[in-house]
């Protein structure tokens, strides 16, 4: 066990070192640098150029990278462009929006997910196939519509029409409801594409636990449907589901970014929006790098989750 | 009956014991989770009780220290010690009625004499009554008091066990007895072979069921079906003629005159003191890997046309051995020496093809990868094989999907004999077979060896069919051959005990000479080839062990003038 997180620690450090490389040098193929955005068409060239030479733009590219580096080091995420606001206090006002949508949405597709692939699979396994093919349809039409096009039809239906969640206005963590009120929508959109993801996961993966020769057993020794469901299918079962919700965090951290730009929430998928507008390389690698963290992070947990389901899983 | 009232009898009335123990236990529950709720809820117990019913049971069917292994895993059991715990299992409720299905298949032949006795033992104390579905006849006459022989969905024949074997009145029975390898015989008979297959069971059937491969058909079975009628006391057949087979039962038995050989045979195949070990990957580098001694100093020798056996239980090192016979694997240490060519026939004909390969390009692949003639000469060499092995010419266009077990198995021994190898290593050719196909690919194989001189190395857990096939046997023992020499004697003399243990623990289908048979089957199981003994590795499980033995290693030396034998107390 040990050995194994020192091995995934030395896997985190890595990994975080190549996308914080990959990023610095993206960024700066980008046409245009920060001061060019913040300025847009006002100013004139030298007055430029001085401001660039202030924030050592202007320095040899393999500097502003071991500058970059060295910073990283003592934890030095450095300022925004604009407002010169240390960029570490911005990330970390942000986070519980994105971490409330991303957690919000996990437990609402586990939710219903798991119970709707259950459901289907047995079905299926029992020969009603009617049942299953509505739950997968239903699956599959979720899945093949895009999260901008959702979001647009639930404020329309939600906060236009009916007015049940406001559809913008400001987020305050200290005020649950409200806050509640905010992220409904963001979730109830996010969720819609994961629910048919994970629900066709677990169809496929306890319909083939529920012909494996140990559930016969369980069915030999007298015990109901219910409890061969619950108590040794779905728990075999749980493995691709860990999987696929561990995976699905990726696909949440994009979605996030989408549904925050159009429910305007301020999470740091807007920040990373706003970064990449006004070419903020100090915003851009600093969240880009929490990603990675956060991603890193999941994978971990999910390799302990296995072993909580599965104890052949070792480490 | 509802499913509910159904719940109620299952586990409580009828407790059932599965075939692959290694799938049949849920692997991420403990043992415990599976056993105790259903006592509790069968036979209204708590918790504890339940629980102490439980480790009674496991401790009965022989789980040592039972109280702590109840909360083990089932990934942390060898395949025995599971299918002594769905044994536990299935009998914890105290059903009347015990389904056992082929309880033994999966397992190694002393853990089923094992098993079996466990059983045995375990019905009479009980007093459950047991349905035991196998296809092995030797098992059934060691422990079943009636028989019934089921053929496409019916029962043909029902009786008590001895006037089954002795006197069976259904052609299909019949058959079925004379595919058996006999166990003492002067001369080798061929096998019985039931030609054609089983009917195809989405079809209507009209008539006996067995018309299309029975001898003694006629025209009344094309008409209708045969009921079971009376043969004696308690013994009932669906056939019309009284007799079976009767004379013709016999008629196509044709006798293996003896093989002619001489000492001055060349030797194709020498091995001496060849190892493998599999060194395993060590955390830390300052720590010694985990090695695995797969073969340890083993030394044979195997001339033109004659068969030698390799036996011994899984993992005593039998299928390393064919690998490095091949080269398949490199060698630790030893020497190899090969005359000729070697080829291969493995266990499970259906993954050892390319399915996406006729059976022509298949058959003539070892022929192209060694430049053999040219594609005219490649294309009669493959009719002549595929005659050679009892298939039709239009069978090289096939597919692989598109044969039966038996006739994949007769393509693979065609493709082994393709390049004309001196030697061909058959690794258990016939475990994945059906009993009446199996008799066909041992007569096949006999008739080969016969025609073509070619040598085979026969690796098998059966004991039966290797001391049918084989002239010579080599017993291995935890990758040391125990005992060496020629077939006959060692199977009617074996010297070394776990020769000795093994032939005991092989069924004989006669249930009057299972009767007077000693059973007290090899207790324990293979010892890790991690972490050898310093004495003799089979002492952990020998009932001759003495202090010596722990502490001496024996080495295989001359015995009795033919064999060589590895015990200090050989007899």
């Amino acid at each position: 066990m040990l050995t194994y997180s020192l091995k995934r620690l030395a896997q985190l450090f890595v990994t975080v070192l190549g996308v914080v490389t990959l990023v610095f040098f993206t960024m700066r193929m980008i046409p245009g640098d920060p001061i060019s955005a913040m300025a847009g068409d006002n100013l004139a060239g030298a007055a430029l150029d001085k401001m660039r030479e202030q924030m050592g733009l202007t320095e040899p590219l393999l500097l502003q990278y071991l500058h970059y580096l060295g910073g990283l080091a003592v934890l030095d995420f450095g300022n925004t462009v604009t407002t010169r606001l240390p960029i570490i206090q911005l990330i970390l006002d942000a986070l519980p929006v994105t971490v409330s949508i991303a957690l919000g949405t996990i437990f609402l597709t586990v939710l219903i997910a798991i119970p709707l692939g259950t459901l289907a699979a047995y079905m299926a396994h029992k020969g009603h196939r009617m049942l299953d093919n509505a739950i997968t349809g239903v699956a599959m039409v979720l899945d093949l519509m895009p999260s901008f096009w959702t979001s647009l039809v639930c404020l329309l239906i939600f906060s236009l029409a009916l007015g049940w969640f406001p559809a913008s206005g400001t987020v305050n963590i200290d005020d649950p409801v409200q806050m509640l009120r905010r992220v409904a929508l963001p979730v109830l959109v996010l969720s819609m594409a994961q629910i048919a993801t994970m629900a066709r996961i677990t169809r496929t993966s306890v319909l083939e636990v529920l012909s494996e020769d140990y559930v016969r057993t369980a069915r030999s020794m007298g015990w109901s449907e219910l409890r061969v469901l619950f108590r040794h299918a779905l728990k075999n079962a749980a493995l691709p589901i860990v999987t696929v919700i561990g995976l699905s965090f990726g696909n949440l951290l994009n979605g996030t970014v989408i549904v925050e730009f159009i429910f305007t929430l301020p999470g740091i998928g807007n920040l990373l929006v706003g970064g990449i507008n006004s070419r903020d390389y100090q915003m851009v690698q600093t969240l880009i790098l929490f990603y990675a963290l956060i991603f890193v992070v999941i994978n971990f947990a999910t390799d302990l989750v296995y072993r909580l389901f599965d104890p052949r899983v070792q480490f | 009956m509802s499913e509910r009232q159904l719940n109620r009898i299952r586990g409580r009335e009828v407790g059932t014991i599965f075939q692959d123990p290694m799938s049949s236990l849920d692997p991420v529950m403990r043992i415990a989770d599976q056993m105790v709720p259903p006592i509790m809820r069968h036979l209204q117990m708590n918790q504890e009780t339940a629980r102490a019913e439980a480790i009674g049971w496991l401790d009965r069917v022989g789980i040592p220290d039972a109280g702590r292994r109840i909360d083990a895993y089932p990934f942390e059991m060898s395949g025995g010690m599971r299918q002594r715990v769905m044994i536990a299992m299935a009998l914890s409720c105290r059903p009347k009625l015990l389904i056992a299905d082929e309880p033994t298949t999966a397992l190694d032949v002393t853990i089923q004499a094992q098993i079996v006795e466990l059983l045995r033992e375990l019905t009479v104390e009980t007093g459950a009554a047991m349905i035991f579905i196998t296809h092995d006849l030797g098992l059934v006459a060691r422990f079943a008091h009636k028989v019934g022989v089921m053929y496409a969905g019916k029962l043909v024949e029902f009786g008590p066990v001895k006037d089954i074997f002795a006197h069976p009145c259904h052609p299909y029975t019949q058959s079925l007895l004379d595919t058996i390898p006999p166990v003492n015989q002067p001369e080798r008979r061929k096998l019985t072979q039931i030609p054609g297959f089983p009917p195809d069971m989405k079809l209507p059937l009209v008539g006996c069921a067995f018309k299309d491969r029975c001898a003694a058909a006629h025209e009344h079975c094309f008409k209708d079906t045969p009921e079971l009628s009376a043969r004696g006391p308690g013994h009932r057949a669906a056939c019309f003629l009284p007799e079976g087979l009767g004379e013709a039962r016999h008629s196509d038995a044709e006798t293996i005159p003896p093989m002619v050989r001489n000492s001055d045979d060349r030797v194709v195949v020498e091995v001496f003191n060849l190892h493998k070990h599999f060194v395993g990957r060590s955390l830390t580098p300052w720590r010694k890997p985990p090695t695995v001694r797969a073969v340890n100093g083993i030394s044979l020798n195997i001339r033109e046309g004659e068969t030698l056996g390799i036996v011994g239980e899984s993992g005593c090192g039998k299928s390393t051995v064919a690998r490095l016979l091949l080269g398949l694997d490199p060698v630790t240490s030893g020497d190899i020496y090969v005359d000729g060519m070697a080829q291969m026939v493995f266990q499970d004909p259906s993954s050892s093809f390319n399915p996406k390969m006729t059976l022509f390009d298949i058959i003539q692949e070892p022929l192209v990868v060694t430049g053999w003639g040219n594609r005219a000469a490649r294309a009669e060499r493959v009719n002549e094989l595929l005659s050679q092995v009892g298939l039709d010419e239009s069978y090289a266009q096939r597919y692989p999907s598109q044969l039966s077990g038996g006739q994949k198995q007769r393509v693979a021994i065609a493709r082994a004999l393709a390049i004309k190898p001196s030697v061909v290593v058959a690794d258990e050719p016939t475990s994945a077979l059906d009993v009446s196909v199996r008799a066909q690919i041992i007569n096949l194989m006999v008739d080969l060896k016969r025609q073509l001189r070619v040598s085979f190395v026969f690796i098998s857990h059966d004991l039966l069919t290797v001391s049918y096939i084989s002239d010579k046997i080599a017993v291995m023992y935890l990758g040391e051959v125990v005992e060496y020499g020629p077939a006959d004697e060692i199977f009617r003399h074996p010297s070394h005990p776990y020769t000795q243990a093994l032939i005991a623990a092989v069924p004989v289908p006669d249930p009057v000479a299972e009767e007077a048979r000693v059973k007290n089957p090899l207790s324990g199981e293979l010892p890790s080839p991690l972490n050898l003994p310093p004495g003799c590795a089979f002492a952990s499980r020998c009932p001759k062990a003495t202090d010596y033995c722990r502490a001496e290693k024996p080495i295989l030396q001359a015995y009795s003038g033919t064999r060589e034998a590895a015990c200090h107390y050989a007899n």
